[in-house]
């Protein structure tokens, strides 16, 4: 007998009791249900997540002096960062690629000081979609090219310093070799992330005004802060760009490095995320088990005699499994169809959450949106149904063999 | 026609089941033998060990004691695979309630041995129309079995027992559950297919009309046999 004759006689036997067949098949389509929304709302918010964080300054991927990824000084510098930027622009998954100079500064007003971070940026090339500052620009504009001095801060800066557009932002860095310097620069622009902590500590500054301030090279640099297409390919294309920049002078981490915080959270996430789902699926694979047994013992007379006339228990053991299998497409089908609308729902509407945690709401310092949406990834989606039809597998073997292990003599004997 | 080539031989077989703590000893020491051809009938009251003869001649069971031979193999040295292998080619069987597999039809039950046997589907589909046609229900391979009378039922369940071509078949009352009309036309069609395919048929049964038909008689009485004889016709 071979696999096709074993599933036709398993498809028949599933027919004959369809209410059960029906319900085991809902198990498993509502597995498929807990699954997509618990692997897709993941997908979504650490996606997005991991996105927002990238903004921020550092990118997908980032090419850096060594040491600066633990030590962020300005003392360390990467020489040639617009020729570094024009090669990594050559590989078709980078979706973009910024010079940027980062570090630490005390920020003054005629009010007060504080301490914070100094980001200088091209003007000329930055965008909003890779650049959160300047997307959340709430009163005046970015700054000029060139040499212009006009600043970018935060709002809770503003405040902080009683600052206003067109106010003056006097900032103090270490240069290149150690020593103090300061430059005076025109607050241009006021963004609001909604982050207090990055609205409070950042500015934004042209990168030529900060090179000049700093004595660096015109083409030095901090970093090249890269932006790719899809973020879970960074792995893969920080060993490519290992190969394309082979220079000793650098090192090139990924977002997992440089946002370590934040890799963290989202592993222990992902991992509680995992063990929920692998939870829910024993119990999806409990039912499907429990109704697999009966149907075996309900049939155990019709094994013994299929066993004597010569199904050897391979044989039978192929056709439980057989079943189980056509549960599992079945199940998996119906999965589909329940889960399509659900699915369609949330990435197009979501779940607004935002009466429960506010719009503000950050983790690791970056926000996160407070609408629920789903995405998922087409690996997710196969691992989803490689798992729930795994498990319906599973959940068949003991059956399957309790039924190999049928003793004909036994289930026949009243026959 | 019976011959002298023994098909089945017990050699001193006995067989003990456990029921509880008590000892039943179903079939106590036999020793016989049938031959191709056979058309033999064992017989007795409940509980002589009809049903165990036949059991250990088909591979179901295995003796406590003794050896059970077919064709010359003992089934005691036989792995589960082997019995299994043997029960599929060498012999067929026919019980008291039919026993079809309900989702197929009869045509597919009729074949049900071949597939497992993996002949062809060619070569399957000739094969099992010739027996649907010999056991006289050709024209019913689409039903069901709960579409198809117990007639029916059991002529389909001598279709698929005869369909492999097996050297003996085993038929435990298997008249039991049909009418007097439908139990001598099962009769006279296992007759002929031992007269014209010299297929060897044990039965094990209480009821008159298959005992008169036997040409060889087999009374057992508490796991013993009682009588043997051959029945001049």
């Amino acid at each position: 007998m071979n696999f096709s004759e074993s599933f036709r006689i398993a498809w028949r036997n599933l027919l004959r009791n369809k209410r059960r067949t029906l319900i085991t098949g809902f198990s498993v389509a509502f597995g498929v249900l807990l699954s997509v929304t618990f692997t897709a709302s993941g997908d979504y918010s650490y996606t997005n997540m991991i996105n927002t964080s990238a903004t921020l300054g550092l990118g997908h991927l980032a090419i850096e002096p060594p040491g600066f990824n633990d030590t962020p000084s300005l003392a360390r510098r990467l020489a040639g960062a617009e020729e570094i930027r024009d090669k990594v622009l050559m590989l078709p998954e980078i979706e973009s690629a910024y010079v940027r100079i980062m570090g630490q500064a005390m920020f003054a007003s005629g009010a007060k000081s504080i301490g914070g971070q100094v980001i200088g940026i091209d003007p000329a090339v930055e965008d909003s979609e890779h650049n959160i500052f300047i997307r959340s620009l709430v009163e005046g504009e970015l700054f000029g090219e060139g040499l212009s001095r006009g600043v970018l801060i935060g709002s809770k800066m503003a405040e902080k310093l009683r600052l206003a557009l067109g106010k003056k932002l006097i900032y103090t860095l270490t240069d290149r070799t150690g020593d103090m310097v300061s430059g005076i620069s025109r607050v241009s622009g006021i963004f609001r992330t909604g982050e207090d902590t990055v609205d409070s500590s950042i500015i934004l500054l042209p990168i030529d005004r900060l090179r000049k301030v700093l004595d660096y090279d015109e083409e030095e640099a901090s970093l090249v802060s890269i932006f790719i297409v899809d973020q879970r390919r960074a792995d893969s294309l920080r060993d490519r760009l290992e190969l394309l920049i082979p220079r000793q002078d650098r090192e090139i981490l990924t977002w997992r490095q440089t946002q370590a915080e934040l890799a963290g959270l989202i592993a222990i996430d992902r991992a509680g995320n995992y063990l929920m789902q692998f939870l829910v699926g024993l119990l999806i694979a409990a039912g499907i088990l429990n109704t697999l047994m009966m149907s075996v013992l309900e049939r155990k007379r019709e094994f013994g005699m299929m066993m004597a006339v010569g199904m050897s228990p391979s044989q039978v053991i192929t056709m439980v499994l057989a079943e189980s299998c056509l549960i599992g497409i079945v199940g998996l089908l119906m999965g589909v169809l329940i889960t399509s609308p659900w699915y369609y729902y949330m990435v197009n509407v979501g779940i607004d959450f935002s009466s429960q945690i506010g719009d503000d709401y950050s983790t690791s310092g970056v926000l996160v949106d407070p609408v629920l949406k789903f995405r998922l990834f087409k690996e997710s989606a196969l691992a989803i149904a490689a798992g729930v039809f795994g498990l319906t597998m599973v959940a068949g073997i003991f059956p399957a063999f309790k039924a190999g292990r049928i003793a004909p003599v036994d289930s026949i004997r009243n026959i | 026609m019976a011959t002298n080539e023994v098909i089945v031989e017990f050699d001193r077989v006995s067989k003990v089941y456990q029921e509880g703590r008590v000892e039943v000893r179903a079939v106590k020491e036999l020793s016989l033998k049938l031959h191709r051809g056979d058309f033999t009938v064992l017989y007795g009251p409940s509980g002589s060990g009809k049903t165990t003869i036949l059991n250990l001649i088909g591979a179901l069971d295995v003796p406590s004691d003794g050896r059970v031979l077919v064709e010359g193999n003992n089934l005691s040295g036989l792995s589960r695979t082997q019995l299994s292998h043997l029960r599929r080619d060498r012999i067929g069987f026919v019980f008291q309630a039919y026993n079809l597999v309900p989702v197929l039809t009869a045509f597919e039950n009729a074949e049900f041995v071949l597939a497992l046997q993996g002949v062809e589907k060619k070569e399957r589909y000739h094969r099992t129309m010739k027996v649907l046609e010999e056991v006289g229900i050709a024209d019913l391979a689409d039903r069901r079995p709960d579409e198809l009378s117990g007639g029916q039922q059991q002529r389909v369940a001598i279709a698929r027992a005869i369909a492999p071509e097996p050297v003996i078949i085993l038929a435990d009352e298997p008249t039991a559950n049909v009418d007097s009309a439908n139990a001598a036309g099962l009769l006279n069609l296992m007759e002929r297919l031992n007269r014209e395919k010299n297929i060897t048929f044990l039965f094990s049964t209480h009821d008159e009309r298959v005992i008169s038909r036997a040409r060889r008689l087999i009374r057992l009485k508490d796991g013993e046999l009682a009588s043997d004889q051959t029945v001049v016709q």
